[in-house]
């Protein structure tokens, strides 16, 4: 990330100097904007979803539902810690049912308990590339979009976007079995 | 169909643990107040990603970038007027929903180009948002190896996309 950000910061602004100088204070506050514009949203939608989610916790139904994802999580993961399991249950079916509100706390909770994993280097590369390449069953989000715009079968994207995720998934689950193993 | 999803599943939700005699609101109040801290972790990588993509974009290394692989991507099969989809998608959904909506008014919503460019979009996610925001919290921060698994692997998927839109 480091080298990443140091390139572009430095390139950027020297192109930047030498075409408009004026840009690039403004480029970096109109970013930093952006940022707390999709915060303040976030706050919200974390909110609610830790609400909810609360109430699965304490009603015992996320035990369920962990119970569902045991089998899978062991193929992936190895053997994880309940509560571990617990949290990369819900994230997983989250991301499955591609309520994209719900994945990220769940996400971030996920992490903080698989630093505690005795293997935790791959598991976090596991769960990281299994978030980042998306699982998403149903893209509703597209389907809707393309709905308002007057298509006429919007649902025709769904086969081919199942599919073309799943490769996606199914490469980086490889990669990193053979990449990122103890 | 999908409009009733998410309402059904948390009326289910809020009836077992009704059933189950949780304190709905002293529940649901204790799983809000961590929204705070959470957005307060995750502020300072935010802006930075978002710093980063806002100066990618202004200072025209992006077109630059776009120009210089678009012969190696239109060799895979990506067609030049997704491009830029592809190498924007990685770092933020806004920009390349905006994209998308863009493709939909240029070449129509049900052309090769639009439908091609919704499965890039539905099937790949946006990768640095993604390593910023989960591992806000995270004390190891080692992602190099899985960030290039997880482009590599969309990436492949985009490739895929294009295919398999021009046969469905």
């Amino acid at each position: 990330m480091n080298v990443i950000f140091g390139i572009v910061l430095i390139a950027s602004t020297f192109l930047l100097i030498i075409a408009n100088p004026d840009a690039v204070l403004g480029a970096m506050l109109s970013g930093g904007e952006k940022a707390l514009s999709l915060s303040v949203k976030m706050v919200v939608v974390y909110a609610v979803w830790l609400g909810v989610f609360q109430l699965l916790e304490n009603s015992g139904l996320s035990k369920k539902i962990a119970s569902l994802f045991k089998p899978v999580n062991r193929l992936l993961f190895g053997k994880l810690p309940d509560k571990a399991n617990d949290y990369v249950s819900l994230n997983l079916s989250a991301n499955l049912l591609g309520m994209s509100g719900a994945t990220t706390p769940m996400g971030i909770k996920s992490v903080e308990e698989l630093e505690k994993h005795p293997n935790t280097r791959y598991a976090i590369a596991m769960f990281f590339v299994i978030n980042a390449t998306s699982v998403q069953l149903i893209p509703s989000s597209v389907m809707g979009l393309r709905t308002t715009m007057g298509s006429i079968s919007p649902a025709d994207i769904i086969l081919p976007t199942i599919l073309a995720t799943l490769l996606s998934t199914v490469i980086g689950v490889i990669l990193v079995r053979v990449f990122c193993r103890r | 169909m999908s409009k009733y999803f998410i309402p059904v599943l948390f009326l289910v939700i809020f009836l077992f643990a009704v059933f189950k005699k949780v304190k709905p609101y002293d529940a649901f109040t204790q799983g809000a107040k961590s929204a705070i801290p959470f957005a307060t972790k995750v502020f300072p990588y935010l802006v930075s990603i978002f710093v980063l993509t806002e100066l990618f974009e202004v200072s025209g290394i992006s077109d630059a970038v776009t120009r210089l692989v678009s012969p190696v991507f239109s060799f895979l099969g990506i067609p030049k007027e997704l491009t830029k989809l592809v190498l924007i998608k990685p770092f933020s959904g806004n920009a390349s929903l905006a994209m998308l909506t863009d493709i939909f008014n240029t070449y129509g919503v049900d052309s090769y180009l639009a439908r091609t460019a919704c499965v890039i979009y539905g099937s790949s996610e946006t990768v640095f948002y993604i390593a910023a925001v989960y591992f806000a919290g995270a004390k190891n921060k080692k992602l190099t190896l899985p960030i290039v698994i997880s482009l590599f692997a969309s990436f492949c998927s985009c490739v895929f996309a294009c295919f398999i839109c021009k046969i469905m």
